[in-house]
């Protein structure tokens, strides 16, 4: 009892919003779930919280989420029918996982292409920001076809900054559980629209808002209430999951995602998002316009 | 069926209503439900669904030579039902461009609004020849049911129709069973030229001919025998 009540002290003091140290006059800032914290220290200080829940990750995906992230991965993989085309003899689709560290979603891409598509020729590069994370993805990969294959490849970047990946490359771009980390969303976005081909597919899985708004009420009280104190239980880091909750309060809903896929450049199909469980989580798609020769 | 302008809505229900089961001067015309993207997508399709029916595959080609690919089928939440729903749109809209039926020339006699009723339905089914043999029962029962609707309407208002009395909703479900029936009719059609359709056709709207003073009375016959029944009910002291 003593230590939750340490803890709650500890999770208290970085609730606090608008924290003590402010930025310098010309640093520009961004949220760190409810702190403000200049750009520069976000990326450093998402990278302590997913090198720390690495190992434990799915387990707590589970507990938040009752065991429904994996439905809504799978929907997310089948929605997008990865690996399909008009010919059996096509070339396979070149994909991209964006913060895909523990390779949840590339797998389930390459099981898509390969069992459903008979599409042998799929490929995916998973990229994420954090070694720890990829090292996970490759400890995991050990146990399917795919390890040691040409078909996977692991890659470090920034996804803001995707220097090694070539314009107009990229088949399919997906993000999964992991936009809403990112310190500049409209940088990465305008790197997703570089880097994908014309006619190519955005598409992103990320928690959004519920619809509902009794539904709503409770499942705040679910998540501010009990995930910090599950992770404290589970994962032994409380302050780690406090931040997942406030990050995922803070991330635009789904109109105004929509709005900023669509100021990429993106054209979004029918209204733009797919709700999923009553909207705590969304799907977004976006295809790059191909150039009109008229 | 309650005409839109009439009935209580606020303006983003109005917005989300992407069609008009009617027509009306006061409003302009919809511009569809497609985006130009889409529209460039699913009229590069069309040309593969005699081939490859209504599929995905048939989509994907489209996405192929409209520049676009595989990936771009994502644009679709409806899948392979857009093709249909494309098929069903554009086939109603090509009907306006049937000037031998619309306008007469000069020295000729005008058409009734019977007989271009007929006319109109009969291009509308002929606009399916290509595809009749891939068309199966629609998977999207609202859509499909809804264009069935805007086809019925967009025929008699080409053909001038104008009345506007209890008779507009028994005229155009009327129409929409006669093309309903028809349509399924020529699925099974093996005959040159569709010449067993055009009979079926014809007997449908002699059919109707009969049936429509029939209708009339028996409309005031049921009106009246349900007043009636209520009457009885009142006068049992059920509260009614």
């Amino acid at each position: 009892m003593a230590m939750m009540l340490l803890n709650a002290n500890f999770s208290t003091t970085r609730r606090k919003a608008d924290s003590p140290a402010q930025p310098t006059n010309h640093e520009r800032t961004t949220h760190f779930g409810y702190e403000t914290v200049a750009e520069a220290e976000k990326e450093a200080r998402v990278a302590g919280v997913f090198s720390n829940v690495a190992a434990s990750y799915d387990t707590m995906n589970d507990f938040m989420s009752l065991g429904i992230h994996r439905l809504w991965k799978d929907h997310f993989v089948r929605s997008i029918n990865p690996g399909s085309s008009s010919s059996p003899s096509s070339k396979g689709w070149t994909m991209l996982d964006i913060a895909g560290g523990t390779g949840d979603i590339a797998f389930r891409l390459l099981d898509h292409a390969t069992n459903i598509n008979a599409s042998p020729s799929s490929t995916i590069t998973i990229s994420d920001i954090n070694p720890s994370m990829l090292s996970e993805g490759r400890k995991r990969s050990l146990q399917t076809s795919y390890a040691n294959s040409p078909r996977l490849s692991f890659l470090v970047a920034n996804a803001e900054r995707l220097d090694n990946i070539a314009s107009n490359s990229i088949d399919l771009y997906t993000v999964a559980f992991g936009i809403r980390n990112f310190t500049n969303k409209e940088k990465a976005l305008r790197e997703a629209y570089r880097v994908l081909k014309p006619g190519g597919v955005f598409a992103c899985l990320e928690f959004s808002g519920v619809t509902n708004p009794l539904f709503d009420a409770v499942y705040k009280r679910w998540s501010f209430g009990a995930i910090p104190l599950i992770g404290q239980l589970v994962a032994g880091d409380r302050a780690s999951y406090q931040y997942l909750v406030e990050s995922i309060d803070k991330f635009p809903k789904q109109e105004e995602f929509r709005d900023m896929i669509k100021d990429a450049g993106f054209l979004v199909p029918g209204k733009g998002w797919e709700d999923l469980t009553g909207g705590i989580a969304a799907i977004h798609k976006g295809i790059k316009p191909v150039e009109e020769d008229l | 069926m309650i005409p839109r302008s009439l009935s209580p809505r606020s303006i983003s229900t109005e917005l989300r209503l992407r069609q008009r089961f009617y027509h009306s001067y006061d409003h302009p015309p919809h511009p569809g439900p497609f985006t130009p993207t889409e529209t460039a997508i699913l009229s590069a399709a069309i040309p593969h669904i005699p081939s490859h029916g209504f599929t995905h595959t048939a989509l994907a080609l489209g996405a192929k030579d409209a520049g676009f690919i595989d990936a771009s089928t994502n644009l679709f939440p409806s899948g392979a039902f857009s093709l249909v729903h494309y098929h069903l749109v554009a086939q109603r809209l090509a009907l306006a461009n049937h000037k031998h039926i619309l306008h007469s020339a000069p020295d000729q006699k005008p058409l009734g609004i019977r007989t271009k009723t007929k006319l109109l339905l009969w291009e509308r089914l002929m606009g399916n020849r290509k595809i009749i043999h891939r068309w199966q029962e629609p998977t999207n029962i609202p859509t499909s049911i809804a264009e069935l609707t805007s086809l019925s309407d967009e025929i008699w208002f080409l053909a001038g129709d104008t009345d506007v009395d209890v008779n507009w909703y028994t005229k155009r479900t009327i129409l929409s069973s006669i093309y309903g029936a028809t349509e399924l009719y020529m699925t099974t059609d093996k005959s040159p030229d569709y010449t067993d359709t055009k009979e079926f056709l014809d007997r449908r709207f002699r059919d109707f001919t009969v049936v429509g003073k029939l209708a009339e009375s028996t409309f005031q016959w049921v009106g009246f025998t349900a007043h009636a029944g209520i009457n009885v009910l009142r006068s049992k002291g059920i509260r009614i």
